[in-house]
């Protein structure tokens, strides 16, 4: 089911909850939290959407784009060593897609769905990536799928306010690999910083923040 | 305060690649226009020096007209009163310097626009992007950073940098 956006917004419910645009409590709290950050820098990790840029940049923000999530749902070759009987994803060659931001320079990274779509062995190099590159106070935004949810691997997200977001169809791709849970959050990043969301989208808002 | 008005516009339309963002917020306290169609951009294809595809070109390039590049080039260019466009064929490792620059194709290095700067949706980009305006299609790739410096902003800077009697003479 494809979906839709008439010119009255978005009222159309997909089979998985999902609607098109959807407020949403972490970016609620995100924006909260950055009330008095007027200018922040922030790391958009997903492919590129005008609109994203724009409340980025209406916001004030420095923006850093690097898409991560395209090269994953194509499943890019270079990304794998199949030399060996089991394939091994090269997380060198993936971190190397990060542009070039100093540490402890960011202020959020929006890291979207990525890993839903990475191979559990990546997820610590990458989150601790991401972790070095946020400033005290920074945070990470990410998405996770609940476990219910089998398919949808192929929906790409963008924001549709400062907070709401929007996705550009349901997805039929299942996911490559289990989901991750709260537990498995936790263990990715330092004690007492993740704050997760549920939503009705089938999906969890993860915040971790960087403590001060 | 940092937020949006809760009446602000839908917010579950599918950003056309090309549309106007949402409203903005009355609230925020530094008010920019909004990033331009790229539809909206003059077109630059006319009275343009081309660059053609079997053309290879490396070193520095300056001048006083518009430029095609549908080659590739090597170096750095800088046009600052004139538009550069990067077409569909045109594979470019340089620093760019121009009123206006356009990317269908591929460039390898920093843009820095006095005006706009407008990728296309088969436009391919690694390096930061310095400009007044910024338009990115749906579908484009960019690996760097954005960074909107308005006019009036470089206007500031510049008289802030002018001598007492020039300004008041200004």
């Amino acid at each position: 089911m494809s979906l839709t956006v008439g010119p009255q917004g978005p009222t159309k419910t997909t089979r998985t909850g999902l609607n098109s645009a959807a407020a949403s409590p972490a970016l609620e709290w995100l924006w909260k939290y950055l009330q008095d950050t007027p200018h922040p820098e922030i790391l958009d990790c997903g492919p590129v959407f005008q609109a994203t840029v724009d409340v980025f940049l209406r916001r004030g923000a420095k923006v850093h784009v690097a898409d991560l999530v395209t090269p994953l749902l194509k499943g890019e070759e270079r990304f794998w060593n199949r030399s060996g009987k089991v394939p091994v994803f090269r997380v060198a060659e993936f971190l190397a897609q990060f542009p070039a931001v100093l540490p402890a320079s960011l202020t959020v990274i929006f890291g979207w769905h990525v890993l839903d779509l990475l191979p559990r062995e990546a997820h610590s190099q990458v989150v601790g990536r991401w972790l070095s590159c946020l400033q005290p106070g920074g945070v990470l935004f990410c998405l996770l799928r609940e476990p219910y949810l089998p398919k949808g691997a192929d929906t790409f997200w963008w924001l549709a306010g400062l907070r709401s977001l929007a996705c550009a169809r349901e997805g039929s791709r299942p996911f490559p690999y289990p989901a991750i849970t709260n537990r498995d959050t936790e263990r990715l990043a330092p004690p007492g910083s993740v704050k997760t969301f549920l939503t009705r989208t089938g999906r969890r808002e993860v915040l971790t923040i960087i403590q001060p | 305060m940092w937020w949006e008005k809760k009446s602000g516009p839908d917010p579950g339309q599918r950003p056309h690649p090309l549309s106007a963002p949402a409203a903005r917020p009355e609230s925020w306290a530094e008010p920019l226009e909004p990033t331009p169609r790229v539809s909206d951009m003059p077109n630059t294809i006319q009275n343009q020096t081309l660059l053609g595809q079997s053309m290879v070109l490396h070193g520095e390039l300056t001048g006083k007209e518009d430029l095609l590049i549908e080659g590739q080039l090597d170096g750095t260019i800088s046009l600052p009163d004139h538009c550069v466009t990067v077409g569909s064929h045109g594979e470019v490792k340089a620093e760019i310097h121009a009123r206006q620059i356009s990317v269908l194709g591929t460039v390898n290095g920093n843009l820095t626009a006095r005006e706009k700067i407008e990728i296309r949706k088969t436009g391919q980009v690694v390096g930061d992007l310095v400009a007044a305006a910024i338009a990115i299609e749906d579908g484009a790739y960019l690996k760097g950073s954005i960074d909107i410096q308005r006019e009036q902003n470089q206007a500031a800077a510049r008289s802030a940098s002018l001598p007492p009697a020039v300004k008041a003479s200004a």
